[in-house]
């Protein structure tokens, strides 16, 4: 089942035993979403679980803030370095963010597919991982979609951590955080 | 009267909670606080079915007892804070204060979305909602009567500390009870209603806090009754209960 | 933050550098007034003391920047508005107007905002005295059963409102959520031998002033800024009676004023007192010697006097009816000896004669001394009643008799007094209201009892009347008007026509 799951995982990534234990009762990965990442294989949200990362939400067609959204990711990547930290968006918008057009965005964006998964899930879903986020958005009637944005450190467990809502530049605190929880991990 | 209140309360506690009723509404094309493209668009609302009364402390006892996974003892606490259901007497059983006929409070988002799946249901989105609440006993759509207005405004002002009461209101038009008057209620997209935490900068383009349109322009800013809804919607998080938030399901 | 609202604080902080900078040039005329970042926080982290209403929170008797950390809890509960009428107000701590915070320049502030469980609404804070968004509403906004936290530094001096601005803000105002927060100049303020904190507000209820009951907020009286109350502290008799303020003569007060709104200006004054320092608006220019001074919605002002004699001081709007029909009044008692060289109280009470004294009243006296003598003649009437004639009936029937037409009938050659000569007593003593027919011509006035008038008097006055003009001629004696006087019931009305 999903322990044995999680079990290879960790055999496989070198992570420690802590992964047998139960999930934390403030775990975010409670959540039972399905996701489908850029290149279509399809996952479940709790075999994130095994190391901090980051995580945040967006949609390819967003005009303004999402092209900075991962922008900032980027640049929080480069503040790290040379700890590593993996980042896992995840698009608002199902309908239009298939697998395909999550692919183009990641060649577009010289994303590095080492630390870096696009995903999708269906809209229901999208609404419970926004909500246990605290990420607000709403789909205006011409496709548009109104969101906030908020970048989210989780510890190997699912935790949330730290979060920013600074977008264009690094915040500094949350990078600290970020270090803080990759260094105890 | 007593006696049919007595005899309703023991049908209900005795007996397996019967079918919750829903009635059908039609939708159609109306003026929400929150226009659909984020300035002044009317909203359509697609028929839908919504259930008649709020979920009572009766149902939603049944609901933890055949889910144990959402018993106030066991729940994860990621789905609900440490004040889910704390005016019962414990995980399985009512109090005295907390009748079996009073709407159901002290209920997370993810509780309740958890409930209405339970009965093959979901809840309503903010539109459905304030499509159906805009009804009086005779209208569609009341909202411009300051009446109106000001009987929901009664209710913000009366302190929690009152005794709370029992579902069964006055039907609206639609044969649907007790959105005024009883206890907030939850929405699918309560974090949709992208209110600033200022309210007083509705029209702050602040773009890079709301991706382009800035936060929501709240139309018809002097329905303060609706306003006031939209404003505790969006102070909440999803995993929050407060001791005046229900919900109802829709289909 | 983001970097917009970044800006916004960056910006607004470059603002007052500017303004501030311009200050310092004027460094003569103002006090000790300077840029308020003392740098980084000193010392342990002090937990506010803060005070309910009337009293004011003590001193911070610091002379260094601190961390402070504040803990306020809005709830919201039905309390009295007035006798036998309550209200459900929303609170901060409790109380309306809310505690009072007491910090100092340069302090760095931990702000804790908690909601109630029991509450049904949202709620957040604007203090007036945070430069930031909002003024700390943005990062406030607190469900109920929550609390929030937040953090400022306290740049400038002076005595700030803080309210609740959750959506309706009015209708949050209106219910009680405002208070005092007073940010100390570095150097402390003077001592006083006593401070004490009083805010305005107004109120709106869907039932009439002092209607009983329970009374709910009413939006549209609020809308049409026509309140049912307008109090201080939050309550009509919050600070009279039992409650009243107190101070002993000889000592200095320093009132801190706040109006929370949410529409009326106030026009402070202390009836009886006189402000010897005003610092106006809560800035840092002191104005002396005032009576009345405005304070804004949203605004406050620190005022200060010394007293000097004893007795009770109203402290009021002067738009005066909100004092004394919607209950904007609150008293200080000041207790002590009297002090006869600055107020002595009432030295006098002796008679006015008014408008008949005139230099020519010689003919009333005589008949007056003639009437106790017992020897009055119809002459001695008819010289006093018109002298009495010309203070008070010339002013409607004219010098002459005449009347004026349409308006006072004539009393020259009048039908009315040849009729029945004795008929004016009645008129003098009752009054005469509704239609009355004077020479063929209709008169509908009102002429009130002439109850300014003793026996004596109405008895000459009629004399000369009747013996001037071509009227009947006669007498009337005092002794006739007392009898009448004694049978007197209800004014005259005209005799149907």
């Amino acid at each position: 089942m999903n322990v044995v799951r999680v079990l290879l995982f960790a055999l496989l990534t070198g992570a420690l035993p802590t992964l047998a234990a139960e999930l934390p009762g403030d775990s975010i990965y409670q959540l039972p979403i399905k996701l489908t990442d850029e290149k279509g294989k399809n996952f479940q949200f709790a075999e994130r679980r095994g190391k901090p990362q980051l995580i945040s939400m967006f949609y390819t067609s967003c005009p303004y803030v999402c092209p900075l959204i991962i922008d900032t990711l980027k640049k929080t990547q480069r503040a790290l370095a040379p700890a590593k930290v993996a980042v896992l968006l995840v698009s608002f918008d199902p309908e239009r963010d298939t697998p395909q057009r999550l692919q183009q965005v990641f060649v577009e964006r010289k994303l590095d597919a080492a630390s870096w998964t696009l995903a999708r899930t269906d809209a229901n879903d999208v609404r419970q991982l926004a909500a246990v986020l605290d990420v607000q958005y709403r789909a205006l009637a011409n496709g548009d979609i109104n969101h906030s944005a908020a970048l989210v450190l989780l510890d190997g467990d699912g935790r949330i951590v730290a979060r920013t809502d600074k977008i264009g530049e690094v915040d500094a605190d949350f990078v600290a955080a970020v270090r803080s929880t990759l260094h105890t991990e | 009267m007593r006696a049919l209140v007595i005899s309703v309360a023991l049908a209900l506690s005795s007996a397996a909670v019967h079918a919750a009723e829903y009635v059908n509404i039609d939708g159609g094309t109306f003026a929400s606080v929150l226009p659909a493209d984020a300035v002044a668009a009317n909203v359509t609302v697609a028929p839908f079915r919504l259930r008649t009364e709020p979920v009572t402390n009766a149902e939603f006892l049944d609901f933890v007892i055949t889910h144990p996974q959402w018993r106030r003892d066991r729940v994860a606490r990621v789905f609900a804070e440490a004040r889910y259901l704390a005016q019962w007497q414990d995980a399985t059983a009512l109090a005295a204060e907390t009748a079996p006929t009073q709407p159901v409070v002290q209920v997370s988002w993810f509780a309740a979305r958890a409930y209405c799946a339970s009965e093959g249901a979901r809840l309503p989105t903010w539109n459905e909602w304030e499509f159906a609440a805009a009804a009086d006993a005779t209208r569609a759509d009341a909202r411009g009567d300051p009446a109106w207005r000001e009987s929901i405004l009664s209710w913000y002002a009366k302190p929690s500390s009152a005794a709370a009461a029992n579902i069964g209101g006055a039907a609206n038009v639609y044969g649907v009870r007790d959105l005024h008057g009883l206890a907030w209620e939850w929405v699918e997209d309560f974090n949709a209603l992208l209110v600033a935490a200022d309210s007083r900068d509705q029209n702050d383009p602040d773009r890079l806090k709301f991706c382009g349109a800035g936060a929501l322009n709240l139309r018809d800013l002097d329905n303060y009754a609706v306003l006031m809804r939209v404003a505790m919607l969006s102070s909440l998080k999803a995993a929050d209960t407060t001791s005046n938030l229900g919900f109802r399901c829709a289909k | 933050m983001n970097t917009m609202l970044r800006a916004c604080a960056v910006a607004s902080l470059l603002f007052s550098t500017v303004a501030l900078g311009a200050a310092d040039a004027d460094r003569s005329s103002s006090s000790s007034y300077v840029r308020g970042d003392f740098g980084p926080p000193r010392g342990e982290p002090i937990h506010a003391v803060l005070a309910d209403p009337p009293m004011v929170a003590a001193p911070t008797g610091r002379n260094y920047p601190a961390k402070v950390i504040v803990e306020l809890e809005v709830i919201e509960k039905e309390m009295p508005i007035s006798e036998g009428v309550t209200y459900t107000f929303w609170t901060f701590g409790g109380t309306v107007p809310g505690k009072f915070i007491r910090v100092r320049q340069g302090d760095t502030v931990e702000f804790h905002l908690k909601n109630n469980p029991n509450n049904k609404m949202p709620h957040n804070i604007d203090l007036h005295g945070v430069t930031g968004p909002g003024g700390g509403a943005a990062s406030s906004f607190t469900a109920p059963g929550h609390e929030s936290q937040f953090t400022f530094k306290a740049l400038n001096q002076g005595i700030y409102v803080y309210h609740c601005a959750t959506a309706p803000v009015g209708m949050h105002v209106a219910n009680g959520m405002y208070g005092l927060i007073l940010i100390e100049p570095p150097e402390g303020l003077e001592p006083v031998d006593h401070e004490y904190y009083v805010m305005q507000g107004d109120f709106y209820t869907t039932g009439k002033y002092r209607e009983k009951g329970m009374q709910p907020f009413d939006m549209e009286k609020a809308i049409d800024e026509k309140p049912t109350y307008v109090l201080f502290n939050g309550a009509e008799g919050a600070l009279t009676g039992d409650k009243a303020l107190l101070a002993k003569t000889n000592e200095t007060v320093r009132l801190f004023v706040g109006n929370g709104g949410p529409n009326l200006v106030s026009s402070f004054h202390v009836i009886g007192e006189i402000f010897d320092r005003v610092q106006q608006e809560g800035g840092t220019r002191v104005q002396e010697n005032v009576q009345t001074t405005l304070i804004p919605s949203g605004g406050a002002a620190i005022v200060e006097f010394h007293t000097e004699v004893p007795g009770s001081y109203v402290l009021v709007d002067h738009s005066i009816f909100r004092a004394f029909n919607k209950g904007a009044l609150a008293i200080l008692k000041v207790d002590g000896p009297q002090d006869k060289s600055i107020y002595s109280g009432k030295e006098v009470d002796s008679v006015y004669l008014g408008d008949r004294s005139e230099p020519n009243l010689a003919a009333v006296s005589k008949a007056t001394k003639a009437a106790s003598a017992g020897n009055l003649t119809k002459d001695d009437q008819i010289k006093a009643g018109q002298q009495l004639f010309t203070g008070t009936c010339s002013v409607c029937h004219q010098a002459t008799g005449q009347g004026l037409p349409g308006v006072f009938p004539p009393l020259a050659k009048s039908d009315l007094i040849a009729a029945d000569p004795k008929r004016p007593i009645s008129i003098l003593l009752k009054g005469l209201t509704g239609k009355v027919t004077v020479n063929g011509k209709e008169y509908n006035s009102v002429m009130p009892p002439m109850n300014q008038l003793n026996d004596d008097e109405i008895a000459n006055i009629i004399t000369y009347v009747l013996n001037s003009w071509d009227n009947p001629g006669g007498r009337i004696s005092a002794a006739e008007v007392a009898k009448a006087r004694a049978e007197q019931a209800a004014p005259a009305k005209a005799p149907e026509h």
